[in-house]
């Protein structure tokens, strides 16, 4: 993983060391400790990813149903196999989800001032998004006020919404029996508390386990080389990092906002395999960052905490928040959010 | 008294903590002894504000009375204000005489150390001028410096800065690149009063000792393997920062665009002619103080980037940089 030629950055045991020694000195430190750092997670992930492109049956997928999936922040959970779910069910899972959600809110737990009991829950399916035709249909749980008034019929408010999915989930897949469904990705968007009835209910029910799904600094990376390979026709917003100084007392942001265009320019600079992007692109591509910073500011980024990337085609926190903003990639962007979280539930 | 004023009267105290009443509203100095011991301050809050408004209402309190109890309680809560900062100039410029259609409130309230504020309320020529979202100028009348808290009402600048310059009898104003919430830290900056020595700042203390934390009871087998490195760093690190508290700054702005120049490998970008675009935005509660703290936690080069040093000196927090 390293790709430095260790000839030219032994730092020297010179009792006079000059600065350029200890620039060279430092970097390669640098660049042991991050090596080992990378590796502490000990992700058998592949090397090479392929750049997320339209999946074929993209065609499937009504643009108004997923329209509401963009632009919105959702908070992240990898979730295990669920026990005899069945599609079938969906009008009877409506019904007891939302006798259950009554029943918890009556009992005064996570009531929130001026929350109405009167809610609506339904399930529905959405089409088309997943990887292959082996991966189960992604289902949509939303929570809707309900209106007072009983002559109108009319969909009160989304308050919460829940989605499952799995793209190219076969490496879980082939694990599981038949009486067990593979959705090991959960995105929700809405109260907190919400989402902790909703999930109590599923783990009930379904006897499965939802957790919390971090993104550390190494899949950070990788996701702002991936959404940096994507072809744009245009650009809506700029190429973003944010990082934490882990410095006392007092903590410092850093933000590094660079025009879309130039993070192109430097990324097709250091790309080489066509369709594909290797962990070696990667690094190259942070470095080069790096070494643009530091250059004017003679901080090294790389000692510090990566905590956001934000770019045209999605934004991701290493809390665990993804905000998707181009339609054409929302596959691609959900094949690696399921390989994270199956590699949680594994 | 009008309504409007009695209105405008109860929605200030109402944002006063009850700690500071007392404070401000002698401060204030518009209620008398007498009124004021009145006044049973353990009471709620509510009652409290009513019974405070009946006694303005007593004394006939003006708008311009409360126009200057809405200074006082911004003086005493600067920091809920970002902070510009404009030098003005004699020389040649506009010597411009403007109309003043618009309806404005304008009060003044003189303090120590030379400095006025002013509060100037806005509005239009046909609508009364809006209490709500006052702008404030801090005035030094010894200097060519005002500061002002950022307006939302964004058309009103131009007409401040005529005001501003007119007033002071000055040709022409600029606004600086620099901005906080702090006005001390500001005001430090811009008059270049920061590198006071900190009065409590024990120097007899070995720098060693004192900058490292190392223990010198500590068992002289164990040695600290850079403690040269170590040394260099904080005596570089003590040059460039000085030792008194740094002034407070919330963050710092860079508009980067340089071409791309790199270390590891000469070929990325080589042929690139265009600069790189990019924005860089520092933050922290106290910026200076956690820049400080980065060379001797290894984070950064010491000495540091003077893109970052200078921004005391140069009394700048927002930058422009582009290739020579």
């Amino acid at each position: 993983m390293d790709s430095y030629d260790a000839s030219e950055s032994t730092p020297r045991q010179s009792t006079s060391l000059r600065p350029e020694d200890y620039f060279i000195g430092a970097t390669f430190l640098q660049k042991r400790l991050e090596s080992v750092r990378k590796q502490t997670s000990f992700i058998p992930t592949p090397p090479r990813r392929k750049i997320p492109h339209c999946s074929q049956l993209q065609e499937d997928v009504d643009p108004q149903k997923v329209a509401f999936l963009l632009h919105k922040q959702w908070t992240l959970y990898s979730l295990t196999p669920l026990y005899k779910f069945s599609y079938s069910n969906l009008k009877e899972y409506s019904r007891l989800l939302n006798a259950f959600i009554v029943a918890e809110k009556q009992k005064g737990l996570a009531v929130e001032v001026g929350e109405d009991f009167n809610v609506k829950v339904i399930f529905s399916t959405v089409l088309g998004i997943k990887g292959t035709q082996r991966d189960p249909e992604a289902f949509l749980v939303q929570i809707l006020s309900k209106s007072q008034l009983p002559s109108e019929n009319r969909e009160g408010k989304v308050l919460w919404t829940g989605w499952f999915c799995c793209i190219f989930g076969d490496s879980l897949l082939e694990t599981v029996s038949e009486d067990f469904t593979c959705l090991p990705l959960f995105l929700a968007n809405g109260a907190e508390s919400n989402t902790a009835i909703i999930g109590t209910w599923f783990q009930k029910t379904f006897d499965c386990y939802f957790s919390p799904l971090a993104i550390n600094a190494f899949n950070l990376s990788w996701m702002a080389a991936m959404w940096t390979a994507c072809k744009m026709d245009h650009y809506v917003a700029t190429t973003e990092f944010l990082w934490s100084v882990p410095c006392s007392p007092q903590s410092l942001d850093i933000s590094y906002a660079i025009h879309p265009e130039d993070a192109k320019a430097i990324w097709d600079s250091v790309h080489k395999t066509p369709g594909e992007v290797t962990q070696e692109e990667v690094d190259l591509f942070m470095d080069c960052l790096y070494s643009h910073f530091h250059r004017h500011f003679k901080i090294h980024l790389s000692a510090t905490r990566l905590v956001r990337v934000s770019t045209s085609v999605a934004s991701a926190h290493t809390d665990g928040k993804i905000k998707i903003l181009c339609h054409k990639y929302l596959i691609g962007v959900l094949a690696h959010l399921t390989e994270l979280a199956i590699f949680q539930i594994e | 008294m009008d309504e409007t004023v009695a209105e405008f009267i109860k929605r200030t105290i109402l944002k006063i903590p009850m700690n500071e009443l007392i404070t401000i509203l002698k401060a204030w100095d518009f209620l008398s002894e007498n009124q004021l011991q009145t006044i049973n301050f353990r009471q709620r809050k509510e009652s409290l504000v009513q019974h405070l408004v009946r006694l303005c209402e007593e004394k006939h309190a003006s708008l311009n009375d409360a126009a200057l109890l809405d200074i006082i309680y911004t003086q005493f809560h600067q920091h809920q204000k970002i902070w510009d900062v404009f030098q003005m100039s004699k020389g040649p410029g506009n010597i411009f005489s403007f109309f003043f259609f618009n309806k404005v409130t304008v009060s003044f309230r003189e303090t120590e150390e030379n400095a006025v504020w002013i509060r100037i309320a806005w509005g239009t020529q046909y609508t009364k001028p809006n209490q709500y979202k006052p702008t404030y100028v801090v005035y030094y009348s010894q200097t060519p410096y005002a500061f002002t808290s950022s307006s939302r009402l964004r058309r009103n600048a131009p007409l401040l800065g005529q005001a501003l310059t007119v007033a002071s009898k000055h040709h022409q104003i600029v606004k600086m690149d620099l901005r906080s919430r702090y006005l001390d830290s500001l005001k430090a900056i811009v008059f270049k009063q920061y590198n006071q020595i900190f009065e409590t700042h024990n120097s007899t203390t070995p720098l060693q000792e004192r900058n490292l934390g190392l223990d010198i009871n500590m068992d002289s087998r164990i040695i600290h393997e850079n403690i040269a490195e170590k040394e260099r760093v904080q005596q570089i690190t003590q040059e460039t920062f000085g030792d008194y508290p740094q002034p407070r700054l919330e963050f710092a702005q860079y508009k980067l665009e340089t071409k791309f120049k790199s270390d590891l490998n000469g070929s990325i970008l080589a042929e690139r002619e265009e600069p790189l675009r990019c924005l860089i935005k520092f933050s922290s509660p106290h910026l200076l103080e956690a820049l400080k703290s980065l060379a001797p936690a290894g984070i950064a080069d010491a000495p540091l980037s003077p893109l970052l040093t200078c921004i005391p000196n140069k009394r700048m927090n927002y930058f422009k940089i582009r290739d020579k």
